[in-house]
């Protein structure tokens, strides 16, 4: 598995860095994107590709991905178990995505210009303040934003705490949350490990859930607990029926 | 009946502990909130809520919870904030 994945993966990086460039001066010019979105595009693209790859080896299974079954723009959530999270968001259903994550991806030379172009949100290094209003600003224009709600990569596979940033955003915009259950990234390649082993992958996004339902002071609180509440019941019965 | 500084502490971890998730071994007064507590700016926020809804006082307009650094600091704040409301009523 190693020996196909690693080479695909770094000739598909090479691949696309080459030519996202004429491409994004292409998009640029004829179709009159904005940089960002076509950033999103490639990721997204990149993402599929990472599925393609991958695939044989963990026989991906996405559910409540398709076109439709979620609209944007929306508050994504999904759990995270691996690195390799963030490359299976090109299961997602549209490409406008915005992710929220931590400093340390800003470091990776050969990411770091893409998501700087694709405006993706350092919430590690921002203030809540900052943060807050670059989501508005976001959800405003039309995209979606991507948080994973535990912060950092499970160690033992089970949901870790969750922070309420992604919570909060929803209750004070209006906008909507969708719940993303993963499991068997963290069998694949757990952190720490430098390897990957083949493991059965399934992403399994559960219906949108209205902020509404949680008025008040503390409604994100109440949300951030409610909607922990349905990933854990969703992926213990993902990682039972793997187990069969 | 009057609250024992103990009893405050008490509730305060449990509150803690319950709407962060928080490990209780890491819970002693030295416990730095950002980096052993690992809570984040917007966690002290939703601190200042979950403790009035605990103590049932409001303390979001008080300048000095932009001070507090560490549990122990938590526990000194609302112990003073209760005994003074004390000693008020």
């Amino acid at each position: 598995m190693n020996l196909t994945v690693f080479p695909l993966l770094v000739i598909m990086t090479v691949i696309g860095i080459i030519v996202s460039v004429p491409a994004f001066f292409m998009l640029r010019i004829i179709r009159r994107m904005e940089p960002l979105v076509i950033i999103r595009l490639f990721v997204w693209i990149y993402g599929r590709a990472w599925l393609a790859i991958i695939k044989p080896f963990t026989g991906f299974q996405a559910e409540g991905l398709k076109k439709g079954d979620f609209k944007p723009p929306c508050i994504i959530v999904p759990n995270h178990l691996s690195f390799f999270d963030t490359f299976f968001m090109g299961a997602l259903p549209f490409s406008d995505v915005c992710f929220a994550v931590r400093a340390w991806p800003f470091k990776m030379a050969w990411y770091a210009p893409f998501m700087r172009i694709a405006r993706y949100l350092d919430v590690e290094s921002a203030s809540w303040e900052e943060s807050f209003e670059a989501c508005k600003r976001e959800l405003q224009r039309g995209g979606s934003l991507l948080f994973f709600p535990e912060a950092h990569r499970s160690r033992d596979g089970r949901l870790g705490r969750f922070y309420s940033g992604a919570f909060k955003v929803s209750v004070a915009t209006g906008m909507p949350v969708v719940p993303l259950c993963i499991t068997g990234t963290g069998r694949m390649c757990p952190p720490g490990r430098p390897l990957l082993k083949p493991a059965k992958v399934r992403l399994k996004a559960l219906p949108a859930v209205n902020p509404d339902r949680f008025p008040g002071p503390d409604g994100h609180i109440e949300m951030r607990k409610f909607v922990k509440a349905l990933m854990a019941e969703e992926i213990e019965r993902m990682d039972i029926s793997h187990a069969v | 009946m009057r609250m024992t500084n103990e009893e405050i502490i008490r509730i305060i971890n449990d509150s803690l502990i319950k709407e962060f998730e928080l490990d209780r071994t890491k819970m002693v007064p030295e416990a730095m909130l950002y980096d052993n507590l690992e809570l984040d700016s917007l966690d002290r926020v939703d601190m200042v809520i979950v403790l009035e809804n605990a103590f049932k006082f409001k303390i979001r307009e008080e300048k000095e919870i932009r001070d507090i650094r560490t549990l122990g600091d938590i526990h000194k704040f609302v112990i003073n904030k209760i005994r003074e409301s004390e000693r008020i009523s």
